[in-house]
């Protein structure tokens, strides 16, 4: 099996580079410095508050950054290196390539994620004794930020399939970070706004639900909106109520899967024709 | 069977550059073939499409009778390759690149044996690859190419790197390969490298084929033609060699001008010639060899005997 080989070489590889390690290492730090401010906060303190919190900044700022610096120079940094002359000069398909690589960087990510996690945990326990930690929804807040990571290894690894050198490969992960996650989610000319002034200018009529389905549409608006699985009202947000099928938690999965699998398949198909002079 | 077949590979890059133009070649199998040319005139392109890192614009080409662009995997299973320009993984060791390659051709080589092939003892293997000189990362490449006793390697500037004892290593492994029945289709620039191991060699320029032969047909046919280096005393403005028969090729570099001749006797006339135009202050005349047939074979006016002062620069490329 081809691909396994490139995972377990790439895996070898890039475990090595300090870099890669660095931002997951940040995450644990911010683990225990958040855990360690919660100490000094409110007497009773919610663990669903907690998790928001982790989930605000590990969503907006961390994860992508996680998961960007692990996986965007994964081909094109071959590419420019000439390396990639021996995966494909070995009898490795292209797209062996491209999915070996995806998994190998989702293992560097996944490993550094949950080393946080656990330290989170540990955290708790030691600056906030006195809270009930969710167990059972902390693993689903876990394994949903997983998959925000993964959503975002494909994109940078597909990103990187279709760049021929390290700088446009750079340039096309924080072109994506900054219109995907802060201009979608968080400025004021985000689609939902520019959507919502127009159809005001217009003198027509959007939805609430259309609205929110565009600003879910993201790879991070669909991450906090599938944190309405989480068993508290805290993530129901603008949410609640009766709402479509289209804004429910399990709907926001599929959008994160979307956002895998779809970038993953243009990659693969741009980099099968890429001449690699 | 033959090894490699081409048949009117042609590769544009864009619309000005045709950085292989027309080329049809046939290399059989056991043969030690040299792909011999200038930097930039087109063989590693070729073999990029032999390998299907690029597709040609036009044309067709099968390795070890399998199309190079619909059965790549098939090719690539049964060839070694070392790659031109390609930097080896530095975080890994040279004992983890041998094993890759060991693994994804799925074969049951010994890494510690083809380690010791290629001239990297227990320590370099090691030790991660990022360490490495360039002479160092040229063997473990080479080394990774032997990986699975392939039919045919493909050596894309395999000296590249090397130093002279390097190099005459890495010449008495071609050599070991292709006694054992291995057919070895390597690129090089350098003529001496080629000379000294290829059955036949195919001389490139600006993307054509210039010619393709053994190394006896052309060492007769380079017969005759006689270099000489004249040196004078200061440079001269203008050097006029137009009036001379048999002039084949005239540079000139600060004050020596070095022609080649269609044979010995139009030295003394080059000589007279210059004599005339400047002050003679040494000669120089070198044996025949394969070298002045290479460098009118990869120079722009090859056969006239028009004079011809170009930068130096380029015509040692």
């Amino acid at each position: 099996m081809s691909i396994a080989n490139v995972v377990r070489k790439d895996f070898k590889d890039v475990r090595r580079a300090k870099l890669v390690w660095a931002p997951a290492a940040l995450y644990t730090m911010f683990m225990l410095l958040f855990f360690w401010g919660q100490s000094n906060g409110p007497a009773n303190p919610n663990f669903y508050s907690l998790i928001q919190g982790l989930a605000g900044i590990g969503g907006v700022m961390l994860i992508p950054l996680i998961a960007l610096v692990a996986a965007y120079l994964s081909i094109a940094g071959e590419r420019e290196s000439g390396s990639i002359k021996f995966l494909l000069g070995l009898p490795n398909s292209r797209s062996d390539v491209v999915l070996g690589k995806l998994l190998a960087r989702s293992a560097v990510v996944a490993t550094g994620l949950l080393v946080s996690f656990a330290v989170a945990v540990l955290a708790a326990m030691v600056f906030v004794p006195d809270m009930t930690f969710e167990y059972a929804d902390y693993a689903v807040f876990v394994a949903l930020t997983l998959l925000y990571a993964l959503t975002y290894v494909g994109v940078a690894v597909s990103i990187s399939a279709v760049s021929s050198s390290r700088s446009r490969a750079m340039g096309g992960a924080i072109g994506f970070f900054f219109v995907f996650n802060l201009v979608w989610n968080f400025l004021p000319v985000s689609p939902r706004n520019m959507v919502q002034f127009l159809a005001d200018k217009l003198g027509t009529d959007v939805s609430q639900n259309t609205l929110d389905l565009i600003w879910a549409s993201s790879p991070t608006g669909a991450y906090f909106g599938s944190l309405q699985f989480l068993d508290t009202p805290q993530f129901a947000g603008g949410m609640s109520g009766s709402s479509p099928f289209y804004l429910e938690a399990w709907f926001m999965v599929v959008i994160l899967v979307a956002w895998l699998v779809v970038p993953l398949a243009l990659g693969i198909w741009r980099f099968q024709r890429a001449e690699l002079g | 069977m033959t090894a490699i077949e081409t048949d009117s590979l042609t590769k544009r890059f864009g619309e000005d550059v045709l950085a292989v133009d027309d080329l049809t070649l046939t290399i059989e199998e056991g043969e030690i073939f040299g792909f011999l040319g200038p930097n930039g005139a087109g063989k590693s392109t070729t073999i990029n499409m032999l390998l299907d890192f690029i597709r040609p614009t036009d044309g067709s080409a099968t390795v070890l009778g399998h199309d190079a662009q619909k059965e790549s995997g098939a090719i690539r299973r049964k060839v070694g390759v070392l790659p031109e320009g390609a930097n080896v993984y530095d975080r890994l060791t040279g004992r983890e690149h041998v094993e890759w390659a060991i693994r994804t051709k799925g074969v049951d080589d010994d890494p510690d044996e083809i380690l010791d092939k290629v001239g990297l003892d227990h320590d370099d293997a090691t030790r991660q690859a990022g360490g490495y000189s360039k002479g160092m990362a040229q063997r473990l490449s080479f080394g990774m190419a032997l990986v699975g006793d392939p039919e045919l390697l493909i050596l894309d500037e395999p000296s590249s790197g090397l130093d002279p004892n390097g190099i005459q290593e890495m010449r008495d492994l071609i050599r070991e390969e292709a006694a054992s029945g291995t057919t070895v289709f390597f690129s090089s620039h350098i003529l001496p490298e080629v000379e000294a191991v290829c059955d036949r060699v195919g001389i490139m320029n600006e993307g054509q084929l210039a010619t393709v032969d053994t190394i006896e047909n052309l060492r007769d046919s380079s017969d005759g033609q006689a270099t000489i280096d004249v040196e004078l005393g200061g440079i001269p403005d203008r050097i006029d060699l137009s009036s001379v028969d048999g002039v084949v090729q005239a540079d000139v570099d600060d004050g020596t001008v070095t022609v080649v001749c269609e044979d010995p006797s139009v030295k003394v006339d080059v000589v007279t010639t210059l004599a005339q135009q400047a002050e003679v202050v040494d000669i120089l005349s070198e044996d025949t060899s394969l070298e002045e047939l290479f460098n009118t074979y990869t120079t722009g006016d090859a056969g006239s005997s028009e004079e011809r002062v170009s930068d130096p620069a380029e015509v040692t490329a």
